[in-house]
């Protein structure tokens, strides 16, 4: 018990320290394929060192709202982390508190806040990204519940830990049609949910087009460090699930020996690096869409997401 | 081996076509190989109705009573369309006479597909066949390089070729049906009826849907029926007259055998959908009748109801209503042709499509007048004509079968495209002509292909030879009704 | 259950397959539907080659490589010598129904194919069956939809196209044993289909100066004024 406690905390200071270091990776390999240099991979973390040292101005308009927004952006990924398999392939301690649903309402209840307080400074681009993340919200949520019941079809559970064995267990289960349906509507939710192209482009400097990024311009000092990592740290989480759970559920610790547990972390830094290369492949080779083409873009993930379900409700499984 | 012949020729004369030597003779050529395939298919199907059965490879091709009377019907028509088209396309054409040669090297390739259909025994090479007809008609049809003529060719291909998968989809799974019941024997018509009893009647019934669907599209049934009024009034007559003819039986004549696979097996029933259907596109075809302005479209409306006759005095499935729709198939043939080569006059002679600025064609033409009106008397239905005797003998069986619903309807729908056809015919040969028209000089070809189509239209209707009452009887005993 | 590598391959290429349909439905650029028709083909090969492989039949083989030959060498490159470069940068704006609805008319497609094979399939105890066939009839109606929906020439030819893969999907599970002479001749009849739609689009440009298909609206019915 002790043990899996102690899993858990160094679950989440794995995804506490890597996060970062997984952006800088991300945009690094970016500038690579680009043919340009692109600062070090430790840039991310240099920025946040940075932004910690400085002062924090808050608007005197503002209310709680703004105040309490970094926090709760920062910590929403660390209670998600607590529930999934990021480097166990068995429940740590904490994990009984949700399932991959609850997962799902932690990050949102996370974005709401971020929203309200993109509004609460009366700032001219923090709404509009507001409502902008608000549109790519709402036509991505249908798509996250119907992934998940989808899954829950298969595996009888929304339990993340049961999803992945029963994958492993039947190879069958993980090559039906359903399951590739399934990986594609999710990858398409990762590039919406973590305002990757050809959604949102996250290296993006222009306010009239960002959509995920406007909603930090107000914060400055702590609070836009706060932000940034929990930003990082949500797309680590999101790109976990999808890799341990849905895409590769093997090489997780098995065992209960520190070492095992020790032993899964370079494993699922490679996993995390591959999603990166492929991320990349993807962001280099589209073009960021025309803001109402997203919703052609969501509507065919949840157009896959359905069909997924409709595979697997039938007999073809 | 006079069945390979039958396949074999038409090949032999497309090549020649062809080949750079023999293009300035492509019409003589056409005319010889055509003829002698009429000839080779009359020796045949004398020798079906006498009893025998004519095999020309076993298992691959076979001829039983159906599929002689498709062939004796297409080896006809192509004929006839033929020695039509050596005077049509000659002056339609002369300006662009050095495409004659494709032309009829194309013409030739339809033929042969259109033989190969009827004369293959296997079901999936079959469904091959069916594509190259449609392919070589496309062609045809988009012959004329208008603009009119290439939407006709286009809408032709991509409503007709669409079907072409959906039924392939049913050949598979008919397969697979035979497959699992037979255990692997080798899948002729034959075979599969006979096998019909211990196979799956939900994949049966699955696979006639799609074939259904598939080949109702190319034969021109109501739902998909659009590109047919198109493609037969723009095509080039003779091209026509084999496309309304039998292009569109050569498809029915498939349906027809998966009908009678699906009547001997007891646990699948599709006879009303097929009655049902069979309505609607004779009562489609009935109202569109009323408001065409083109005669060449009128008379592709009309191919349209009577394949929809066809189809409904399947669906009754007694072996009288039977006897009425194999009839049925070889007097629209004949008939419809005879149609289109009076139209094709009647082009040539007025130069125009429409109903409207034809008038008085009588006193214009009294050849072309008094051919249409034998033509549309004979399409309509009217007495004396053989469409009359085979109509009638439906409507009594369906009477027979206590089946009075639909027999009200069918003869409800069938005199209002009677009248329909009469209105428009009676229009254009009677009163004063509209047109300063010239006088043209028509082909003698295609005085020689009226008459030559004419005679067994008139000769039919009063007198059936024996051999081929047996071969109509045979041809019913095939469809399987009880 | 599916169990052995040869059968998890195929439905993995079965959901590929699917994806694909729905890729072309939503592509709008000529080249677009042109690629993944080509990958579509590609990974009905995969799914023959492996079928072939594991049911260790020839005819599965031959009909992949003749897939590849026809499909993905062939067609692209008839089209390509056929027409003119421009057709492929060509983007497609006055589409019948948007794109978000006819994907979900697709979806709705994939219902319809999955609820019309369904008491056929779940009888059968073959598991290669009970994915394919749903997924190629499909691709079949999908492959038809696309045809009604688009008003181009080139993305209704390989919408019919793409209604043959989907038939042929099907096929390899159900009739792995069909006489190789019927697939030689389908493959020269695909390959002719797209000669005879290709000159016909090409002599339809020349003599109209556009491939919408929507621009050949000449021919239709007009009712008749009676005197």
């Amino acid at each position: 018990m002790t043990e899996t406690i102690g899993y858990n905390f160094l679950q989440v200071f794995f995804v506490l320290a890597i996060a970062p270091l997984y952006a800088g990776v991300l945009s690094r390999l970016k500038e690579i394929v680009q043919s340009k240099r692109g600062p070090s991979i430790f840039q991310p973390y240099f920025d946040l060192w940075k932004l910690f040292q400085k002062d924090e101005i808050v608007s005197e308009e503002s209310s709680w709202i703004f105040r309490v927004t970094p926090w709760l952006v920062f910590v929403m990924p660390i209670f998600v982390t607590i529930l999934i398999p990021v480097l166990t392939d068995y429940p740590l301690a904490f994990a009984f508190m949700g399932d991959m649903l609850a997962g799902g309402f932690f990050l949102g209840l996370a974005g709401f806040f971020a929203a309200l307080a993109a509004v609460d400074t009366g700032n001219p681009y923090g709404p509009m990204g507001a409502s902008r993340t608000r549109m790519v919200g709402f036509l991505a949520e249908p798509v996250f519940m119907i992934v998940f019941f989808t899954v829950s079809f298969v595996a009888q559970s929304t339990i993340p830990y049961i999803v992945q064995k029963r994958w492993i267990e039947s190879p069958a289960a993980f090559f039906a049609p359903a399951h590739i349906l399934l990986l594609i509507a999710f990858l398409m939710l990762i590039l919406a949910e973590g305002g990757r192209i050809p959604v949102d482009n996250p290296s993006g400097h222009f306010e009239l087009a960002m959509i995920d990024e406007s909603k930090g311009l107000e914060y400055s000092g702590r609070g836009a460090a706060l932000m940034k990592w929990g930003g990082q740290m949500k797309f680590l989480v999101l790109a976990c699930i999808f890799l341990n759970v849905l895409v590769a559920p093997w090489g997780l610790a098995h065992g209960q020996a520190t070492l095992n547990v020790l032993a899964a972390v370079p494993l699922i830094l490679v996993k995390v690096l591959l999603f990166a290369i492929v991320l990349v492949a993807i962001e280099t080779s589209l073009a960021k869409l025309r803001l109402f083409r997203i919703t052609e873009f969501l509507g065919a993930a949840f157009i896959t997401s359905v069909a997924a379900m409709v595979t697997s409700i039938f007999p073809g499984v | 081996m006079a069945l390979i012949a039958v396949v074999a020729i038409p090949v032999v004369a497309a090549l020649l076509c062809w080949i750079g030597l023999f293009r300035r003779y492509a019409w003589g050529i056409t005319l010889a190989a055509t003829w002698s395939v009429f000839a080779l298919c009359v020796f045949v199907s004398a020798r079906v109705a006498a009893g025998d059965r004519v095999v020309g490879l076993a298992g691959w091709l076979e001829c039983d009573g159906l599929s002689a009377l498709v062939l004796l019907l297409v080896s006809f028509v192509c004929a006839v369309a033929c020695i039509f088209a050596g005077g049509y396309m000659h002056r339609a054409e002369h300006e662009s006479e050095p495409r004659l040669w494709w032309f009829y090297s194309n013409y030739n390739l339809l033929v042969f597909a259109l033989l190969a259909v009827p004369a293959l025994a296997e079901p999936n090479l079959a469904w091959v066949c069916m594509e190259l007809v449609t392919l070589f008609a496309v062609l045809l049809v988009g012959f004329d390089s208008t603009s009119s003529a290439l939407e006709a060719a286009w809408k032709f291909a991509v409503l007709t070729i669409m079907g072409a998968p959906v039924a392939l989809f049913g050949f598979f799974i008919m397969f697979w049906a035979f497959r699992s019941g037979t255990g692997g024997a080798w899948e002729t018509w034959d075979a599969l009826r006979s096998a019909a009893p211990s196979l799956d009647p939900n994949l049966l019934k699955l696979a006639f849907l799609l074939v259904f669907v598939g080949f109702g599209a190319k034969s021109g049934l109501a739902p998909m029926h659009t590109w047919l009024p198109d493609a037969h009034s723009q095509a080039p007559t003779p091209v026509c007259a084999v496309l309304s003819g039998v292009k569109t039986t050569v498809p029915l004549y498939i349906i027809l055998r998966l009908l009678s696979v699906i009547l001997a097996s007891p646990a699948a029933r599709v006879g009303g959908w097929l009655i049902g259907l069979g309505l609607l596109s004779v009562g489609i075809a009935a109202f569109l009748l009323l408001q065409v302005r083109d005669y060449k479209r009128m008379f592709a409306f009309s191919t349209v109801e009577h394949m929809g006759i066809i189809l409904t005095a399947s669906g009754l499935a007694t072996r009288a209503a039977d006897f009425g729709a194999v009839s049925q198939m070889l007097n629209h043939a004949i008939t419809k042709s005879l149609c289109f080569y009076v139209a094709g006059i009647i082009l040539l002679a007025l130069g125009t499509r429409e109903i409207e600025s034809v008038r008085g064609l009588f006193r214009v033409s009294p050849f072309a007048g008094s051919a249409l009106l034998l033509s549309c008397l004979a399409i309509a239905g009217a007495p004396p004509f053989p469409i009359f005797l085979s109509e009638f003998s439906i409507l009594s069986a369906g009477v027979r079968s206590g089946q009075y619903a639909t027999v009200w309807i069918l003869a409800i729908l069938i005199v209002v495209a009677f009248v329909a056809i009469l209105l428009h015919a009676n229009r254009m040969v009677f009163g004063k002509p509209t047109l300063p028209c010239p006088r043209v000089l028509l082909p003698a070809t295609c005085r020689v292909a009226v008459f030559v189509a004419a005679a067994p239209v008139i000769i039919l209707g009063v007198y059936i030879p024996p051999p081929l009452h047996n071969l109509l009887r045979l041809a019913a005993v095939q469809l399987g009704g009880r | 259950m599916l169990t052995s590598v040869p059968e998890a391959l195929n439905a993995f290429s079965a959901g590929l397959i699917l994806i694909s349909a729905f890729a072309m439905v939503a592509t709008r650029q000529v080249r677009g539907v042109l690629r993944f028709f080509v990958y579509q083909s590609l990974l009905l090969s995969l799914s023959s080659f492996v079928l072939g492989y594991g049911t260790h039949s020839i005819h599965l083989w031959a009909l992949g490589v003749i897939t590849i030959a026809a499909k993905v060498v062939a067609i692209p490159f008839v089209l390509r010598r056929l027409l003119p470069g421009d057709f492929y940068e060509r983007r497609e704006i006055s589409q019948a129904v948007n794109i978000p609805s006819s994907l979900l008319l697709a979806l709705l497609l994939t219902l319809v194919s999955e609820f019309i094979t369904g008491p056929v399939v779940s009888a059968a105890h073959d598991s290669v069956l009970r994915v394919n066939v749903p997924v190629g009839l499909a691709g079949v109606l999908i492959g038809a939809y696309s045809l009604v929906a688009r008003r181009e020439a080139i993305p209704q030819l390989i919408g019919i196209l793409a209604m043959e893969n989907g038939a042929f999907f099907a096929g390899i599970s159900i009739a792995p044993e069909l006489p190789l002479i019927a697939e030689l001749a389908v493959a020269v009849d695909v390959v002719l289909i797209v000669v005879v739609v290709g000159l016909l689009t090409r002599s339809i440009q020349q003599t109209l100066g556009t491939t919408e298909a929507a621009a050949l609206s000449e021919l239709k019915e007009e009712p008749v004024e009676w005197h």
